[in-house]
């Protein structure tokens, strides 16, 4: 089925309950090849283009789900929008991110989903949309299950603030192409409100937001002159991040009983998780403040 | 039983796409049946979708040449020392060339494998009532349908190509997870999976070996021990203690080949009761016997069609698919497919040993080295494979490409119940090679010396003594490698560069800050060997034609992407003087050439064509000969030409042949080899060993812990370039290889359940980590025993990478850098 409005997916999606949405089909067709899925028949998204655009809607974006990477990544959103551009840059291949989709992303919910950590510090809402019409839920309450989508329901359009402020995207891995993140930091400045906020991907199962380091290091920052951070407070923001967001190492015995470096163990590798949110939280309000 | 097409005519068989020569492996007749004793075939292999296809089919012998359309020939070179592209890259690159998962039969079924969830547990009972029971579903076979045991009951019909102890079906232990325990063959692929899962087995799970220390005193996972082999090697004096000694201890993971094509074949039934075996086998002969022996039926009864090989480094599949497969057809009497699921592949296929290995060198006080001892442990997982074969390759070169006086070395290969390891580029020798030169790196920090410095004073050259008491006897110009090296100017630093144009460790626009990054410089050499060792009857057999104005070579050397078809052409072109040659697709009707692995196809098949096309080359010279009355020496030819030496007389070849067929069939086998001693790991055990060293520059985000290679260079030992640009693609592949073991590749056994069998978890280099990688130097020593004088040239720097690319993330962070894949905890700072 290739429905061509919104309208016509949900009264689809009504008539055949069994009926699985896809949209660019990253995510579903990859478990479908596996023999993990076998949908009894699929509602394609592809077509409807009020989901494939953007607009503005009283200082804030009303995001269609079916924007994909490749047209988030581009100049004139990533001007409003900065770190989910980045997010959507560095998602995946080339191929990947010109046929998946932003709202495939967040019904995915992979804890390594790039643009949910984004999503979680700009404190955006969803639209969900079911034969009784639409709903507007925060992100985070979908992510968390707190309010997770109905039977029959799509999701139709993501509400981002418009903040016109630095905004920045930082993602861990493991190699130097695309990859999985290992961990990401997004973070985001809200003048408005003279508040940061963070939030950590990758490392728990939903984004984390810091809040108590938010918090603090919104207050040490000169919100009416030039924005500067002083270097060690913001290494002081990376540690109360990853302390927040990455449970303390269990020390398996002593460090060095290991012979000849061969440090190792779940103890070196939650260490090494620490550091790496310490680090990217560190760089990202860095590159925010810059 | 129903016989999905009665006559073995060709007018069903339909034509193969665009690039695809006749005959070739998956062209129609390329996988067409009927050879053997099989004379009304049963049924016809093609290509899906082929005859579909509208372009027109463009031969790719005439592409490859240069000739256009209207048949103007543009001069390309022939020959050896040439670099003609390979016939099978147009359709290679156009995706049209047929690999094992397209064949297609009429009629088939579709095969499906269940497995254990078990690393270690009994089988108390298997129910297929539940699969059978589903519509669609033809037969499910177990280890009660196979060969019996000695003593009368099922056992699995353990084989292997040493020991035969992996069985097709577990029978009453599994041994690691994803072991097979049973088959179905149903009428559609998801039937046929549906069906696996639907079949009941009662576990009654064991306590799984995983750690390879604990191999020792555990007690045995299987009757025949949980020692596969130890080797130890007695080599001088024990009391020698030198000036300086470091130790170390080195850890490798568990690298998957990760073919890009999982496994996938096609088995059709015989009427005389065998089968027939289309699967991308790259040892048909072996196979063949060992599917054979399986399925309790002569070898003659089973006849292995290689399709086209989509990817290896060595083996492939194991035999327990094939015969699955096999076993299926001749059950339901219908042809048979499966493809195995990339999380399948992961989990059967053979893998590289994870290897600890414990060092303590000694040297003088000028850097001379003394002494090696060492401890090393390989993974060989549940079965035995191939493990003692590349114990004998970790033993005997412990000590690497240099002179040591006294060498004590105890290696160990153990059973484990992890995944089985097998054939992977430079098995064995690549794990001691991370371990020797970290080693070497220790020592030059200890004694303040250059690294490359303290490599030269050591170096190994030809007449030198391996530990094992074998000499030298090829060339070994080690020395030469490291200067080669030495001269090359360094990549440029990135300063002048705007800072978003570097590429930095974690790829564009990640979170990487010049500000962090450091470069590091390393360098590496290391060694393998050539063919089969310790007596392994290393043989090959190849057969040449002439008719008309073609050649034609026969020839079971699978060319797994190795190139080998290419360098087979050059060879007949060279020696016969003719364009146009063809080469056969290879079955086991015809005589065996062996495995492609170790890098003897290039030494055993490459030497049985020249002989056989030396004999015909003969054949065709000798009535020439005395016709102008000179000996046949002084003939040479040409471009279709038979010219004297004084270019006064002169014939066509056409001419010559009187309208003959000229044929010869000849084998090429290198001097013997003898086992290593059981206790001082002494003998003559190599035939031939080629060397490489290597510089990796990589930059390294010390807090993110995040490497990136800048640049590799290579220079190598190839006795003689062949095919250069063929040798650089080798050299680019096996040094990718080698740099996905260092940083990222790593099958991770969690209690020996396999955590990360797909392409998301486990992470191969993408096209922005593989680096630069510049051929400096081939250096062309010519090996006088070696057909051509030429060397095997892809295990070396598959070995070599991870060593070089360690050191020089160990020249940028200051950190040991004991262990491979490198964990970020172990680079950042
Ligand atoms: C090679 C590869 C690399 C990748 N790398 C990354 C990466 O680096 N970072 C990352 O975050 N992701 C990555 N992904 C995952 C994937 O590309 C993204 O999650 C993508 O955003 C999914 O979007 P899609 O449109 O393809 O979703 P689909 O596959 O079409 O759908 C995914 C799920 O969402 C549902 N769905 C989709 N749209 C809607 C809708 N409007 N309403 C209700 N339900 C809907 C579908 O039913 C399905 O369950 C990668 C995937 C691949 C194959």
């Amino acid at each position: 089925m290739l429905p061509a409005s919104l309208d016509e997916a949900v009264t689809a999606l009504a008539a055949s309950p069994a009926a699985v949405p896809v949209a660019g089909g990253t995510d579903l067709m990859g478990a479908v090849n596996a023999g993990l899925l076998r949908p009894m028949a699929l509602i394609g998204l592809g077509r409807i283009n009020e989901l494939r655009g953007w607009q503005y809607q009283d200082g804030t974006a009303q995001l269609g789900a079916g924007l994909t990477h490749a047209r988030m990544g581009r100049p004139d959103f990533a001007a409003l929008m900065p770190a989910l551009a980045e997010a959507a840059r560095s998602a995946g291949p080339p191929q990947v991110r010109n046929a998946g989709t932003l709202g495939g992303n967040i019904v995915t919910a992979d804890p390594a989903g790039d643009t949910l950590p984004v999503l979680a510090a700009l404190e955006a809402t969803v639209t969900l949309v079911g034969p009784e019409g639409g709903r507007e839920v925060p992100v985070s309450h979908l992510l968390t299950g707190l309010d997770p989508m109905r039977g029959g329901e799509l999701l139709g359009y993501v509400r981002v603030p418009l903040l016109h402020a630095p905004q920045v995207f930082l993602k861990a891995t493991g190699r130097t192409g695309p990859s999985r993140a290992v961990a990401s930091v997004a973070l985001v400045l809200d003048p408005g409100r003279r508040a940061v906020r963070c939030a950590v991907g990758a490392v728990a199962p939903v984004p984390l937001r810091p809040l108590e380091a938010e918090q603090w290091v919104s207050g040490c920052i000169d919100w009416d002159g030039d924005r500067a951070i002083d270097p060690a407070a913001a290494a002081a923001f990376g540690e109360y991040v990853a302390a927040a967001c990455v449970p303390e190492p269990q020390p398996a015995g002593l460090p060095d009983s290991q012979p000849d470096g061969m440090e190792g163990g779940p103890a070196a590798a939650a260490a090494r998780l620490r550091r790496t949110v310490s680090v990217l939280a560190r760089r990202a309000l860095g590159r925010a403040l810059k | 039983m129903t016989l999905p097409s009665s006559s073995g005519d060709d007018n069903n068989l339909t034509a193969p796409g665009p690039g695809v020569r006749q005959g070739d492996p998956g062209s129609a007749t390329g996988a067409a049946l009927g050879g053997g004793t099989a004379t009304a075939a049963t049924t016809t292999a093609t290509t899906v979708g082929g005859g579909t296809l509208t372009q027109p089919r463009i031969p790719a012998q005439v592409a490859e040449r240069g000739e256009g359309a209207d048949g103007t020939e543009a001069a390309e070179p022939v020959g050896l020392g040439t670099s003609p592209i390979r016939a099978d890259a147009l359709a290679k690159a156009m995706g049209t060339f047929p690999y094992a998962a397209d064949l297609w039969a009429e009629g088939l079924l579709w095969g499906a494998v269940a497995r254990s969830p078990y690393a270690h547990a009994r089988i108390l009972s298997i129910d297929y009532g539940p699969a059978l029971a589903i519509p669609g579903v033809y037969a499910v076979v177990t280890a009660a349908d196979l060969r019996l045991g000695p003593t009368g009951q099922p056992d699995g019909a353990p084989s292997g190509p040493i020991v035969q102890d992996r069985p097709v079906f577990a029978a009453d232990v599994v041994r690691h997870f994803g072991e097979p325990v049973a088959a179905v063959a149903a009428d559609h692929p998801d039937t046929a999976r549906l069906a696996a899962a639907a079949i009941t087995v009662a576990y009654e799970p064991l306590e799984p070996l995983t750690d390879p220390e604990a191999a020792f005193t555990a007690p045995p996972i299987h009757p025949d021990g949980n020692l596969f082999r130890h080797q130890p090697v007695r080599f001088g004096d024990p009391e020698v203690v030198g000036d300086v000694v470091v130790e170390g201890l080195y850890k490798v993971g568990r690298q998957d080949p990760a073919p890009i094509g999982a496994e996938a074949g096609l088995a059709v039934p015989r009427p005389d009761g065998g089968v027939e075996l289309h699967v991308a086998s790259t040892d048909p002969h072996g196979d063949r016997d060992r599917a054979a022996h399986c399925l309790g039926l002569e070898p003659d009864r089973v006849r292995l069609v290689v399709s086209g090989v989509p990817g290896a480094t060595a083996d492939r599949e194991d035999v327990g698919f094939q015969v699955a497969l096999g076993l299926l057809a001749i059950r339901t009497g219908h042809p048979v497919k499966m493809a195995l699921t990339r999380e399948e592949s992961f989990l059967t296929h053979p893998h590289r040993h994870p290897a600890l290995l414990r060092y303590r060198h000694h040297a003088d006080a000028e850097g001379r080295l003394l002494k090696v001892e060492a401890q090393l442990l390989l993974d060989g997982g549940a079965y035995a494979e191939v493990s003692s074969e590349a114990l004998a390759a970790a033993a005997a070169m412990a000590a690497g490409p240099y002179v040591v006086p006294h060498v004590f070395v105890d290696a160990w290969a153990v059973r484990t119940n992890n995944p089985p390891a097998g054939r992977m580029r430079g098995e064995g020798s690549l794990q001691t090679c991370f371990a020797y030169e970290s080693q070497l790196d220790r020592l030059a920090a200890a004694l303040d010396l250059d690294r490359l410095e303290i490599r030269r004073r050591n170096a190994m050259s030809t007449g030198d003594l391996l530990p094992t008491g074998q000499a030298v006897t090829c060339p070994a110009p080690v020395s030469e490698l490291l200067d080669a090296l030495a001269a090359e100017p360094l990549p440029p630093l990135p300063v002048d560069q705007p800072d978003d144009e570097w590429l930095l460790p974690g790829g564009p626009g990640g979170a990487g800050d010049p500000a962090a990054v450091r470069r590091g410089i390393g360098y590496a050499v290391g060694m393998v060997h050539i063919l089969g060792a310790e007596g392994a009857d290393e043989v090959s057999t190849a057969s040449v034609r002439v008719s008309g104005s073609q050649a034609s070579v026969m020839c079971t050397a699978v060319d797994t992407g190795t190139g080998f078809s290419t360098l087979a052409r050059q060879i007949v072109q060279d020696v016969l003087g003719i364009t146009d040659v063809y080469i056969a697709p290879v079955d086991t009707d015809q005589p065996p050439a062996g495995p492609s692995a170790r890098g003897r196809q290039t030494w055993v098949s490459g030497g049985a064509v020249e002989r056989a096309a030396l004999m015909v080359r003969h054949q065709l010279l000798q009535p020439l000969a005395m016709q102008f009355g000179m000996s046949p020496e002084l003939l040479t030819i040409s471009d279709g030409k038979i010219t004297s030496y004084d270019g006064v007389l002169g014939m066509p070849v056409l001419q010559a042949l009187e309208g003959k067929d000229l044929w010869a069939t000849a084998q090429c086998r290198p001097h013997p080899t003898e086992p290593l001693d059981s206790e001082t790991g002494q003998g003559d055990a190599f035939v031939g060993l080629a060397f490489c060293a290597m510089r990796a520059v990589v930059d390294v985000d010390v807090e993110l812990g995040t490497v990136r290679v800048v640049e590799l260079a290579v220079a190598q030992d190839v006795g003689r370039a062949l095919n250069p640009e063929q040798i650089e693609a080798r050299i680019e592949a096996g040094a990718t290889q080698g740099l996905g073991l260092a940083l990222m590749e790593d099958l991770v056994s969690e209690g020996g359940r396999i955590s990360n069998a797909s392409f998301t978890r486990y992470r191969l280099p993408t096209s922005l980590d593989a680096p630069a990688i510049r051929v400096v130097a081939l250096l062309e020593e010519r090996d006088v025993v070696a057909p051509f004088g030429a060397k095997a040239v892809g295990a070396a720097p598959a070995t070599v990478a991870p060593a070089a690319v360690a050191a020089a993330v160990r020249a940028a962070t200051g950190r040991q850098v004991n262990r491979l894949p490198i964990p970020a905890e172990d680079v950042a700072l």
